[in-house]
């Protein structure tokens, strides 16, 4: 199996010369003055701190360092088609555009606007080759981050790209799972120039034929054979934070070992299963305090589970938790940032009710060298930075027990030590530190590690929805039943013409219900709607108020507001996002741009509503108030957005990097066909137009 | 520069994404406020402004003409795919939200993004999302009632949306995360002088 094929000319070296480039936001250049030429074919790693502009490096040879942010010189030019150069980013959730895993890799081709047969047959290779091993209909948003960056691969694949420039591919990605992920860039990259920037750089040695370590500002401090730079020059590479001193791991996790006793078990999960959340096994976990405890385990055995079971926001199927009282209990999410309320350091470590005292917080940001940055504003700070602040915030309200997810992911050797130190600082105080983790520097690190067995088996795809007549369906048919529907609705004028309207809502409803339970959330908001209106008509309108006239009225309204509304609710329950914008785009030629994105956006919909859960649960941990409370839904919305618009940044990168600048004329991967049931489905949907106005008619 | 880049367009769908999820979370607003509402419908109106959100936010930070339209639709479609009880009422009343706002920006040319401007989208939010309703919701309302629910509207506009929609998008340039837009780059000169 061969990735799609390419072009058949050799392509010419990649050249960057005397690139400068200072976004409009910063006073200082993040790189200043780069020269660097990479034949065609080579394999190259990029190293260096977090900051030292490796990411900006690779924008800049994609040519996708937008003029519009930033000023610089010696810009790469613009791909000359789309897909030339595939970009793979951190996070492979930003990657992801679509529904299915197959019409995400078919994303890049439909941007170039090629025909549907030659984008099948891409998509279908590309997939192959970046070792997919999921079925095409699977969500990628749902899938393994593992399985999410091959998805994201294929994605680059799928437009046959000279060049493949990786930034920190497989750094969220735990040991076993880089090293698949690895194997399929490798293979994929067989053929082609490869440019990669990592922070873990051992695993990649073997396999690049040059290292160029950056130091600040994208200086390149050393640039040569790898084995050789790690042999010579190893000093200057553990200066720029690349490689580890040797030894550094052993002394202390001694020295933590050494200052904790075995302290009384502060929490425990005894006999604790969550099939439904794909922890099949029972675990037996206890926390003692005055330790650091990792749970780690393969992605998907059920880490971050065992951890909401801790924390009392998943209830265990099986077994009993035993945890501290609410104010003694604090947690770091993930994303730091779905932790933070205020607009600074000190405010931030101070925000929760059950963390005031603030001579113990100044300390605490003295001890954690963070006092210098008190005064910052927590989302302007570096990754390892806002880490840091969201435990000590943590620390602040002196739980008895501390709980993280992955406090280190994607952080570089020396932000992973800083972190691990403050772990060890808050075990030394008498903390119980439960982590869950798959660093291995953090579990080597740890008193205590519970490995949680790989998951039997994948979470399986949802079981085939029932099919129903309405899926037989255009979207845009659906939409029409619903429209002219409404329209009819209007002539509505009496309580007898309204209830005989509705009568074939009632015939037909069946016909677009799929399951009683689906069909009731549908058509009990409507109901509760049109009692309201019967009565807000029955007690202001203009008959005297709450009088038999004035009801009768408020029938005829309710009446009128379900002939409304009820046809639209239960066909659009038929429509599903990407068919619409097949529709729209496809069918209706709506601009390309505009539909595709307004798709790409409300298929991330369900991860929203992950991120705002999480968010909203962080800050109910912290003793900010209560789900309804009109602050914290404030504050949650405005986490949410900060989320949403970072991500929004990288999405665009990734977006255009398969071409999507460009993609005024796009062609979609399915067509939307409009076939006989259309036609008896426009049918009804004239029908429910001019009945309301015949049930008038009748009934006079 | 009135081209939408992929990072404009993407920021201004996400927008009505994110509203359309945190929404359901604000059913929970009207349980607060419904000893009042169960008595007089009109108070109810004091929250449509926190519908007109997307719409203000989009056009603050993305700055081009048709952001506030297109987040405030992708919020409306998102809400009837969800099945919102107002069925294809949503979309218009998506249409006419995102449009009411649009109109004070287009007033000003796209030149002006102050409180006072994203006052004023609210406001006409509010005034379009009201001739709608008395039209499609409350045709048989006494007058003297509905001008009570245009006035709800109206302050509810220019404070839940306007007023509140700019402090948003004020919080957000604050954080970095907007730094690619055109809000973000605004925000880091006015740091900077």
């Amino acid at each position: 199996m061969r990735a799609p094929s390419r072009p058949e000319t050799a392509p010419a070296p990649l050249r960057l010369q005397g690139l400068t480039w200072r976004p409009l936001t910063r006073r200082e250049p993040t790189i200043a003055g780069l020269d660097l030429e990479i034949p065609a074919g080579q394999r190259v790693l990029l190293a260096g701190a977090s900051g030292s502009g490796k990411s900006t490096v690779l924008r800049a040879l994609a040519g996708l360092l937008d003029p519009e942010t930033g000023e610089g010189s010696g810009l790469a030019p613009a791909p000359a088609r789309p897909g030339e150069r595939g970009l793979l980013l951190q996070n492979p959730a930003h990657a992801l555009v679509a529904a299915s895993v197959g019409r995400d890799a078919a994303f890049g081709p439909e941007n170039a606007a090629l025909p549907r047969s030659e984008i099948r047959a891409r998509a279908d290779d590309a997939l192959a080759a970046a070792r997919v091993d999921l079925d095409p209909s699977r969500a990628p948003l749902e899938a393994s981050g593992g399985q999410q960056q091959r998805v994201a691969l294929a994605g680059a694949l799928a437009l046959g790209p000279d060049l493949l420039l990786l930034d920190e591919p497989t750094s969220m990605l735990d040991a076993a799972t880089s090293q698949q992920v690895r194997t399929a860039i490798l293979e994929a990259a067989r053929d082609r120039t490869l440019v990669l920037a990592e922070h873990r750089i051992e695993p990649w040695l073997p396999h690049v034929d040059r290292l160029v370590v950056l130091g600040p500002q994208a200086e390149v401090l050393a640039d040569g054979e790898p084995l050789a730079l790690l042999r010579e020059r190893r000093a200057l590479l553990v200066e720029a934070g690349v490689v580890e001193e040797n030894g550094d791991r052993s002394t202390s996790a001694d020295g933590a070992a050494g200052a904790a006793h075995d302290g009384p078990v502060v929490a425990a999960l005894r006999g604790v299963t969550v099939p439904a959340r794909g922890l099949r096994d029972t675990i037996d976990l206890e926390v003692p305090s005055g330790r650091i405890t990792v749970l780690t385990g393969p992605s998907g055995a059920g880490k971050t589970t065992a951890l909401r079971v801790m924390l009392g926001a998943t209830a265990p199927a099986t077994g009993s938790v035993e945890r501290p009282e609410r104010e003694r209990i604090a947690s770091v999410p993930q994303n730091p940032e779905h932790s933070f309320v205020a607009r600074t350091v000190r405010e931030e470590v101070l925000a929760s009710p059950w963390a005031g005292d603030e001579q113990f917080a100044a300390q605490l940001l003295d001890r954690s060298g963070l006092a210098h940055l008190a005064g910052a504003h927590p989302s302007r700070l570096s990754g390892g930075e806002q880490r840091r602040v969201a435990i000590v915030a943590a620390l602040a309200q002196r739980p008895s027990l501390l709980a993280l997810d992955e406090p280190t992911v994607g952080l570089d050797a020396r932000r992973r030590r800083e972190v691990r130190d403050l772990l060890t600082e808050a075990a030394a105080q008498g903390c119980a530190v439960l982590v869950a983790s798959h660093d291995p520097e953090l579990i080597d690190h740890a008193h205590e590690t519970l490995v949680l067995p790989a998951s039997a088996e994948p979470a399986a795809p949802s079981a085939r929805a029932r099919r129903i007549p309405a899926d037989a369906l255009n979207p845009l048919t659906l939409c029409l039943i619903g429209i002219l529907a409404a329209l009819g609705s209007f002539a509505v004028q009496t309580w007898q013409g309204g209830l005989l309207a509705l009568l074939p809502l009632a015939l037909l409803a069946p016909l677009a219900v799929r399951t009683l339970r689906g069909g009731l959330l549908r058509l009990v908001p409507i109901l509760l709607s049109a009692a309201g209106l019967a009565w807000t008509t029955a007690l202001l309108g203009e008959a005297p108020a709450l009088s038999g006239d004035a009801w009768l009225l408020g029938l005829k309204e309710a009446a009128r507001i379900m002939v409304f509304v009820a046809p639209g609710v239960l066909a659009l329950g038929s429509v599903e996002v990407t068919a619409l914008g097949d529709a729209l785009g496809g069918r209706l030629r709506l601009p390309a741009r505009p539909v595709a994105a307004a798709v790409v956006a409300l298929v991330r919909v369900g991860h929203l509503g992950r991120q705002w859960e999480i968010i909203t649960r962080t800050r109910v941990q912290r003793g900010l108030g209560s789900p309804a409370s009109p602050r914290l839904l404030a504050s949650s919305t405005l986490a949410l957005l900060v989320d949403t618009l970072r991500g929004a940044e990288q999405q665009a990168l990734a977006m255009d990097s398969r071409g999507f600048a460009t993609a005024t004329q796009r062609t979609w991967a399915e067509p939307s066909r409009l076939s006989r049931a259309d036609l008896v489905g426009t049918a009804l949907a004239v029908g429910l137009l001019v009945w309301p106005l015949a049930a008038e008619l009748i009934v006079r | 520069m009135t081209r939408f880049r992929t990072v404009d367009l993407l920021v201004t769908v996400l927008i009505g994404a994110a509203f359309g999820v945190a929404f359901l979370g604000y059913g929970q607003l009207y349980t607060l406020i419904g000893p009042l509402t169960a008595v007089f419908k009109p108070a109810e109106g004091l929250l449509a402004g926190i519908w007109f959100l997307p719409a203000v936010l989009a056009a603050l930070i993305v700055r081009k003409p048709g952001a506030a339209l297109l987040a405030e639709m992708i919020a409306a479609v998102l809400e009837m795919l969800l099945g919102g009880q107002w069925g294809w009422g949503t979309a218009v009343s998506g249409l006419l939200q995102g449009g009411g706002v649009e109109l004070a920006f287009a007033l000003l040319r796209y030149r002006r993004f102050t409180l006072p401007v994203a006052m004023l989208g609210g406001a006409c939010a509010g005034m379009l999302e009201w001739v709608w309703e008395r039209f499609a919701y409350y045709p048989e309302m006494s007058w003297t009632f509905a001008v009570m629910l245009l006035a709800a509207f109206l302050l509810s506009g220019a404070v839940l949306g306007g007023a509140l929609g700019w402090a948003a998008s004020r919080a957000l340039a604050a954080t970095g995360a907007v730094d690619s837009l055109a809000s973000g780059r605004e925000h880091a000169r006015t740091v900077e002088a």
